[in-house]
């Protein structure tokens, strides 16, 4: 398999994530599709499999994420999670995000925060809560009317002694109804601007951290999608990521969005790669007024073309995710494969339900959710405009509008 | 050659204009989310005379002289507008009233007709999927086996009318037997399924000497004009949330990039809107290439609804994905016109029998 080749941990984590995508996600995606509902079940299981809810945290480290600085040796990290999220994302995308959901709030805690607060936040994953279920974590970071220009937050938090108090609302939390902990952040001066904007570890019954209204959602609907309202929320100041001085702030949550970009763009993939294979299966098996349907070429052709925007997909995020694990600046690569995936997940998807026909319309079809799943990836952890903002931006140094 | 609405057409224009965006828009979101029509529904719908405009007046109808397809392509457009599953219920009834008032016995049109004026439903039911065998029995009938449906319209219809082979039949739908479970799209227009096993069509029930294809022409005319309606409601409203969105300082509509989307697909509808009732005025004329126009039409317009709801769910970004924002459902709403009347893969793969099936 590509740039990968030879690799036999690539290998392995794929086959032991295709089985739990095969054996435990996809007998249940079409339920939690329709009840939208978490899969919590299954949760609990795939600890089992070193998919626990701090496995990010766990993972970071194993990966070499924290280390020095001028250590050149490659990290295998962003690999092992783009060739593992394609096939659970294969699987169903709404479970997957359900698995890995948390992993958004430990990426930051993982980057810049300190060891007390990355033991606070492994605390409050362990065990299960009061409704016996996986403890989970969320990052709260969009608002109602900050999506894709994130520098214009209008939460703030102020300095009132030792504590932080927060106000202001949360839209779009994945895990925002039901995490544990939750990962906020806040414009703590406004005259600052971006570097004014920083992180705070906060946790579930916190007075004045309310939880809000579950989203009901196109796709994606076994994550939980949820508003956050912080009401004068007081948090200690030894919460706050970063540590008491000048931090990048903000910076840190861009950097972070450029390393999960690839494995947001290996999802897409693995929506894709289902609704082509599922196409072909039919293909090959039906008939049309007495010909194969394989032989016609409309048909013929529309599964070359998928076959090729997949191919490409795939090793534009293996290829991005490779230069995040040898350190390499790979941002407009990031941007690249997140994008390219989605409108190959969009465009594949849209294209066998049309040549499905009379079944796609049949209540719970597979292909049909998955054309409902795959058009968050071109909103989602940045918008594809946003990325072609990025993209652009690489090659001509300007910002177009 | 003459573009202008006339004043009937222009009045019927904007009097569906009007109830679309009130009503059906008011009723659409709850409706989707309940699977069914809303009870107002049929009340409204009657006194308008949507039900029953393609009734004969001598039976019980609204019908005088020649029907016109050019106007019920203006009314889809709008109706589409405004819902989806709502409209596709309001428009139902055309194909078997102008079926069965053509070609039908005495018998198929007292069955049909004093149902209509009851206050039922009927639906058009074209076998493109070749899931039904029919087989001529002693007396002229048929018997019928294999699966109708799904179909919107068919949970709740009194009849369906058949479009199998080369046969045109009417089919009293047994009561409480046919509804089924709504898909993701066009949740409220109250879905069925109907498993016929050796079913007895009467031979009165035939619709001898029918041409299938003509009607398949109408439903396709009707359903292209429901998809651009569609189409443009969901380019609509993501043009009014681009003017009111600010991000980077500006309304997001004015990102060359989301301006273009927008603008493409107005271009889009505007085009296909033009194709259609082109295809709708060859129909009224009897023209030998409507079937062939019609086809095309639809094939079009499902294109063009598919990609500018997909585009409006873009545009209104993560508001758009949830369900609080009227896109979400529109790009759910945008499949079926692609798959009911023939899907893209029969109809293009058949390009050279175009009006073949």
């Amino acid at each position: 398999m590509d740039i990968f080749h030879g690799e036999p941990m690539f290998g392995a984590a794929q086959q032991m994530m295709h089985a739990l995508a095969e054996k435990e996600i996809r007998p249940i995606a079409e339920k939690h599709d329709r009840e939208e509902s978490m899969p919590w079940d299954l949760m609990k299981k795939v600890r089992a499999f070193g998919l626990g809810q701090s496995a990010m945290l766990e993972a970071r480290r194993i990966a070499g994420d924290d280390e020095a600085e001028g250590d050149k040796k490659p990290s295998r990290g962003a690999r092992i999670a783009v060739v593992g999220v394609e096939e659970l994302a294969w699987g169903c995308a709404g479970i997957a995000l359900a698995i890995g959901g948390s992993s958004l709030a430990a990426a930051p805690v993982a980057r810049i925060g300190s060891e007390e607060q990355k033991q606070l936040f492994k605390q409050a994953l362990k065990g299960e809560d009061e409704n016996g279920r996986v403890k989970v974590a969320a990052m709260a970071l969009s608002e109602p009317q900050t999506g894709s220009d994130i520098s214009s937050l209008a939460t703030t938090a102020r300095k009132d002694g030792t504590h932080w108090v927060l106000r202001g609302h949360k839209q779009w939390i994945t895990n925002g109804h039901s995490a544990s902990i939750y990962v906020v952040w806040a414009q703590t001066d406004a005259s600052m601007g971006r570097a004014g904007v920083r992180g705070f570890l906060i946790e579930r019954g916190t007075p004045g951290l309310i939880p809000g209204r579950k989203e009901t959602k196109l796709g994606i609907r076994a994550s939980e999608t949820a508003q956050v309202h912080f009401e004068d929320c007081r948090v200690h100041q030894d919460m706050m990521l970063g540590g008491p001085g000048p931090s990048e702030g903000l910076g840190d949550t861009k950097k972070m969005l450029d390393s999960t970009r690839p494995a947001v763009g290996a999802q897409a993939v693995g929506i894709a790669r289902a609704a082509f294979e599922y196409l072909l299966e039919r293909v090959k098996a039906g008939t049309l007024r007495g010909t194969p349907l394989g032989g016609h070429q409309h048909v013929a052709f529309a599964l070359a073309e998928m076959e090729m925007e997949i191919q490409a997909s795939r090793l534009l995020v293996h290829r991005a995710a490779w230069m995040a694990d040898h350190r390499m600046d790979n941002v407009s690569f990031a941007s690249m494969s997140k994008a390219h995936a989605a409108r190959t997940a969009q465009a594949v998807t849209t294209r066998a339900m049309a040549l499905l026909g009379e079944e796609a319309l049949e209540p719970g079809h597979a292909v049909e959710k998955w054309y409902r799943d795959a058009k968050i990836y071109d909103i989602f952890e940045g918008t594809g405009q946003i990325q072609r903002r990025i993209i652009a931006k690489n090659l001509t140094g300007l910002n177009a509008i | 050659m003459d573009f202008a609405l006339d004043d009937e057409q222009a009045l019927l224009v904007a009097t569906l204009r009007r109830w679309s965006e009130r009503e059906l828009r008011g009723w659409a979101a709850d409706a989707d989310r309940a699977a069914e029509p809303p009870a107002g529904l049929w009340k409204a719908a009657g006194e308008l005379g949507l039900l029953v405009d393609a009734v004969p007046e001598a039976a019980g109808g609204m019908l005088e002289g020649a029907y016109s397809h050019l106007g019920r392509a203006l009314r889809g457009y709008e109706l589409g507008r405004g819902c989806a599953a709502l409209s596709a219920l309001v428009e139902s009834n055309v194909e078997p009233a102008l079926a069965v008032a053509r070609w039908g016995g005495a018998a198929a049109r007292d069955s049909l007709f004093s149902a209509l004026a009851g206050g039922r439903i009927a639906v058009f039911a074209h076998d493109f999927y070749e899931k039904l065998t029919v087989a001529p029995d002693a007396r002229g009938g048929l018997l019928v086996s294999g699966k109708l449906g799904p179909l919107p319209g068919l949970g709740i219809a009194s009849h369906a009318l058949v479009a199998a082979g080369e046969s045109l039949f009417l089919v009293a739908v047994p009561a409480g037997r046919a509804a089924s479970a709504a898909p993701s799209g066009w949740r409220a227009a109250a879905w069925g399924s109907l498993v016929l096993e050796r079913f007895e069509v009467g031979p009165e029930m035939v619709l001898a000497g029918a041409a299938a294809l003509e009607v398949l022409s109408w439903y396709r005319a009707s359903l292209a004009a429901r998809a651009l309606g569609v189409a443009a409601a969901a380019i609509e409203y993501a043009a009014a949330y681009a003017e009111d969105r600010i991000q980077f300082g500006q309304p997001i509509g004015r990102f060359q990039s989301l301006a273009r989307m927008r603008d493409a697909s107005e271009t889009a509808i505007a085009a296909a809107r033009a194709y259609v009732l082109q295809a709708a005025w060859e129909i009224d004329r009897g023209a030998a290439s409507a079937s062939d126009t019609t086809s095309r039409a639809r094939d079009l317009a499902a294109d063009v609804v598919t990609r500018a709801t997909i585009d409006a769910v873009q545009i209104f970004g993560g508001y758009g994905f949830v369900n609080d924002f009227p896109v979400e459902k529109l790009m759910r709403d945008a499949r079926a016109f692609e798959v009911l009347g023939g899907n893209e893969a029969l109809s293009r793969v058949l390009a050279r029998t175009r009006g073949g099936a």
